[in-house]
């Protein structure tokens, strides 16, 4: 402070940083103002002050140039969702660990665990398996038994686990599928995908996911998508793409009901795809499925409006299932993160808005 | 689900209703995004610290209590992620984000106003006096800041926070805040200095 009272310019210069980006309190705001009224030094300090701030506020940032159509941010909300679909996932078995003793002991002292290893793998491989009947058979499926798979109980189901599915992929549509399933003992499971009991297991792993290896669940939709036809099958494509934990699995299922999606169920289920599955991948092809059965559905109104044009204009403004579709498309094309999903919304609404406004 | 319900979606949230997280995130991921890229300046590393941020938000969540904002708690999280980031990255000078090309860099042409002249007529006539020019030099005067006089430039001026808001997300004082954001303004002005 100055000899009167005042403040001086070596007080002042200080501040100007903050009373140029509005952060002092209203009592420093009043000397300041009381100083630049006299002081022109100190005013152009601020001007100057001023200048540099908006500069650099005004100046591109960064994120204007790296990101300027919001394509990073939606692949950051798709990768982020499949770490959360990871963590949600429950653990594939109970952490049991009745040898976690020896597992501390071996990380402490590997060359003595590693010794100890080879040891042991001298006396099984050399003496144990002497006393194993059957050696000389054929290890590799030679211990499990061929079965129809008839012979499973329910209860079977709930507890057996799916080591592979083995199908043809040659054209042979009554091809023979073959499951290989851990129940007490390994067994084969085999049939025709034609085979009622057969589908009842397959349709069991696709809509019990949480039990089953995605990599098993996607193999079982390999062989029902031939199946799409059958109701037992669709409502398990169905459960599976609204429900399953893997994205993949969901978008595998969706892609299997390609050919039903005029379905007033499948359709259901692309809709609550596109407005609630957090990823991009399994939205994109909900919302392709979508615009082809609407595009279909163009078809099929066309070729009927031409055997009976007096019906046309009635039955289709009033079939609220479009003006559902409407309403999440419109939704979609505004909200959705993801670019092309937005696109093809805005594209599927030009195409089934003239009909709406008939 | 309308803004006044924050305090309930992230309660929600905090008994694993993963769409009441996934709301929290929509609500803030585009600013957290933005903070990245201004401060790390390279696409992939800004998705390296959206994801880790988010991730230690999902998994701490249960420990937010209320006693600040939910946006306070996550800016934290975020400004330590990116503070990790850039300081790694200080440690690894062959890991520095890449410097915008100056091609005037050695012309010792020192008004930039001037250089803008020959802009394109398209863009709009405030910003086209900042082109390409400019934004290298403020790029270049950026990268000497120190990490935290970095974000907390980044958070007042492009974020648009107050001190103490960014005193609170940084877990410090206004007046260490303060400080820094003084320095950090020093340090620009002597970069810029042919900038007026």
């Amino acid at each position: 402070m100055s000899a009167n009272g005042l403040p001086r310019c070596a007080d002042i210069a200080p501040l100007l940083v903050f009373y140029a980006c509005d952060e002092v309190e209203p009592l420093e705001r009043e000397q300041i103002d009381a100083h630049l009224s006299v002081c022109a030094t100190c005013a152009a300090q601020l001007r100057e002050e001023q200048d540099v701030q908006s500069a650099l506020v005004s100046a591109f940032q960064p994120a204007d140039q790296l990101d300027p159509s919001g394509t990073l941010l939606a692949q950051c909300r798709s990768e982020l969702s499949e770490l959360l679909d990871d963590l949600s996932a429950p653990p594939l078995r109970e952490r049991w660990s009745p040898f976690g003793w020896a597992r501390q002991w071996m990380a402490l002292r590997p060359a003595w665990s590693a010794a100890a290893l080879v040891v042991l793998g001298l006396v099984v491989g050399t003496q144990v398996a002497l006393w194993i009947p059957g050696r000389e058979g054929n290890f590799v499926g030679g211990q499990a038994m061929n079965v129809k798979a008839a012979t499973l109980t329910n209860e079977d189901l709930s507890r057996m686990a799916v080591a592979g599915v083995n199908f043809p992929a040659a054209a042979d549509s009554a091809g023979t599928v073959q499951l290989q399933v851990r129940t007490e003992q390994p067994i084969v499971l085999s049939g025709s995908v034609d085979d009622v009991d057969v589908r009842r297991v397959l349709t069991y792993v696709v809509s019990n996911g949480e039990r089953f290896d995605p990599g098993v669940r996607l193999d079982c939709l390999d062989v029902l998508k031939t199946r799409t036809g059958e109701k037992d099958v669709r409502h398990a494509l169905l459960a599976a793409a609204r429900k399953d934990q893997n994205a993949a699995v969901r978008m595998k299922a969706l892609e299997a009901l390609r050919d039903s999606a005029a379905d007033n169920a499948v359709r259901e289920t692309l809709l609550e795809a596109l407005q609630h599955d957090a990823n991009a991948g399994v939205r994109v092809e909900a919302v392709n499925m979508l615009v082809r059965s609407l595009e279909s559905d163009g078809h099929d109104d066309s070729a009927a409006s031409e055997d009976a044009p007096e019906i046309a204009g009635a039955q289709i403004p009033t079939d609220p299932s479009v003006h559902r579709v409407i309403r999440v498309l419109e939704g979609l094309q505004r909200r959705d993160p993801n670019p092309y999903v937005r696109l093809r919304s805005a594209a599927a609404l030009r195409q089934i808005g003239p009909r709406e406004t008939q | 689900m309308p803004q006044l319900d924050e305090r309930c979606i992230v309660a929600e949230a905090q008994t694993g209703n993963r769409a009441a997280f996934e709301e929290l995130v929509r609500r803030y991921d585009r600013d957290v995004l933005r903070l990245a890229l201004n401060l790390m300046k390279r696409p992939e590393d800004a998705r390296d610290v959206y994801q880790e941020a988010f991730l230690k938000v999902y998994r701490n969540l249960h420990r937010f209590r209320f006693e600040c904002s939910f946006y306070t708690w996550l800016y934290r999280i975020v400004t330590n992620v990116c503070l990790d980031h850039l300081r790694r990255r200080q440690a690894r000078p062959e890991d520095q984000a890449p410097e915008s090309n100056n091609g005037h860099a050695d012309e010792g042409i020192t008004d930039f106003f001037e250089r803008q002249r020959e802009h394109r007529p398209t863009l709009d006539p405030e910003r086209r006096l900042f082109g390409k020019e400019i934004q290298a030099r403020i790029a270049t005067a950026m990268e000497r800041l120190s990490p935290r006089e970095r974000v907390v430039f980044e958070m007042k001026h492009y974020q648009g926070l107050k001190l103490r808001a960014i005193g609170e997300a940084l877990g410090t004082t206004e007046e260490t805040v303060k400080n820094s954001l003084f320095r950090a303004t020093r340090k620009l002005r002597t970069q810029l200095g042919g900038l007026r």
